[in-house]
């Protein structure tokens, strides 16, 4: 059921191109307002990288949140959702992932952009960065997607969202950024293991708490 | 549906904290021990430890009082957490006042991300957003669910802030509560005075809260 759901999730965004089109847009626009606004040496840029990198990401990240349930707002199709017979913690799985996934293809094509423009060295191996990019990505939506789901039917829901979640989120920006940061400046990993033991916390405390609640959020 | 304070209990309970408050005090500035260093800058802290503990204390009751909504779906326990919240958010922006005013002497600076300071500056935006969902929520059965889960997530957030704050900027650990259990006697009997006295208080002004919203709803509910 749950790779049904993450399916419809896809498809529905392969047709409209809503979320992707708008994460993507958005987050090359802030790589170029980050470009023209920091007239600094290149040591101090590469030294504020990983923070910019993931307020960047987190401020994209919300757009797809907000639109992982509003769109099924329209006719009213979250209440044929949550009326089909599946598990709501299921539901809250679903949308974990497919906006995981929606975060993972943004940055596919925001990350080369970012080095690009900002003139980044990146010379360390991929894979441990591909590693806090998933954990990261995983840490922001395990909280973003049960509180979208709280947002969703308050007014003002696009406001709310951010002013809810920045706050909750923290701890993942604090871990991300300072893992980033050592991983690029190529310091051994017993040196920044906390900050993944952190984040691999966050989002299974999350992902639990948020599959026990999400019944709670969908009731109607 | 009768004034709070119509109540016999309530009212010498009242008295007894008006006066108990003032006797605090006076304790406090003449017959607490003047600690090297931080001379009157200390005194704070019979102040503002007790008011750092009320404001947990309430967030904590937030949990369990929407941990009850939840499971009984009874709208007492959705006030109750209404007035927590409140409560604690008060007492979480007296800490962030009262902060700063002992930082500025010892530290030579308002400001400093010491873990305890920073979990709770972050609790108070997070309850920020935890009203404006109250308000902008719309129907008041969703709204008080909605309100309970946030409710338990913010708490369970608190331990994961705190550690990364504080390994975020491991030079800052200072930790003024650690320091006082250090010092010589005199300090800790008045400290748990003030404890005990912001802990009662705290009840007095969740029930006065609860009590209140309760009168609300019966009148809304009347009017409808």
């Amino acid at each position: 059921m749950l790779v049904n759901l993450i399916k419809k999730e896809l498809l529905i965004e392969l047709r409209s191109k809503q979320i992707l089109v708008s994460m993507a847009a958005f987050g090359l626009s802030v790589v170029l307002i980050f470009a023209f606004s920091f007239s600094v040496s290149q040591k101090i840029l590469e030294t504020f990288a990983p923070g910019l990198f993931w307020v960047l990401i987190l401020f994209t990240s919300v757009l797809g949140l907000h639109r992982l349930f509003d769109y099924e707002k329209e006719f009213d199709a979250f209440s044929l959702v949550i009326g089909a017979p599946v598990d709501r913690g299921t539901i809250y799985i679903s949308k974990w992932i497919s906006g995981w996934i929606y975060l993972v293809v943004a940055e596919i094509i925001i990350i080369p952009l970012f080095v690009l423009f900002l003139q980044l060295r990146w010379t360390q191996p991929i894979l441990p960065g591909v590693g806090i990019l998933f954990l990261g990505n995983s840490g922001i939506m395990a909280i973003g997607a049960l509180i979208s789901g709280l947002a969703m039917r308050a007014r003002m829901s696009e406001v709310l969202l951010p002013v809810l979640l920045f706050p909750l989120v923290t701890p993942v920006l604090i871990a991300v950024t300072k893992a980033t940061t050592a991983y690029l400046n190529a310091q051994p990993f017993v040196l920044w293991q906390f900050w993944v033991l952190i984040l691999a916390s966050f989002t299974v405390i999350f992902g639990l708490l948020g599959y026990l609640l999400f019944d709670h959020v969908t009731e109607e | 549906m009768t004034s709070f304070f119509t109540n016999k209990f309530n009212k010498s309970m009242l008295i007894a904290l008006i006066i108990l408050f003032m006797v605090d005090v006076y304790i406090i500035v003449t017959n607490t021990p003047m600690i090297p260093q931080q001379h009157w800058a200390q005194k704070i802290f019979y102040l503002h430890v007790p008011v750092a503990w009320t404001a947990f204390l309430s967030y904590f009751f937030v949990m369990v009082f929407g941990i009850m909504y939840l499971v009984k779906k009874d709208y007492r326990w959705d006030r109750l957490g209404q007035s927590a919240a409140e409560i604690g958010t008060l007492f979480t922006a007296l800490v962030l006042t009262t902060g700063p005013i002992w930082a500025k002497p010892i530290w030579g600076k308002p400001w400093i991300w010491e873990p305890r300071l920073t979990t709770t500056l972050i609790l108070f935006l997070v309850y920020i957003g935890y009203f404006m969902l109250r308000e902008f929520g719309g129907h008041p059965e969703r709204v008080a669910r909605y309100a309970a889960i946030l409710g338990i997530i913010a708490f369970v957030d608190v331990p994961i802030i705190f550690l990364s704050v504080k390994f975020w900027t491991p030079e800052i650990q200072s930790h003024p509560q650690v320091e006082m259990a250090q010092q010589p006697g005199g300090i800790l009997g008045p400290f748990f005075f003030s404890l005990a006295l912001f802990t009662i208080n705290w009840l007095m002004m969740l029930r006065f809260r609860s009590h209140t919203l309760n009168i609300k709803q019966k009148l809304l509910s009347d009017h409808v």
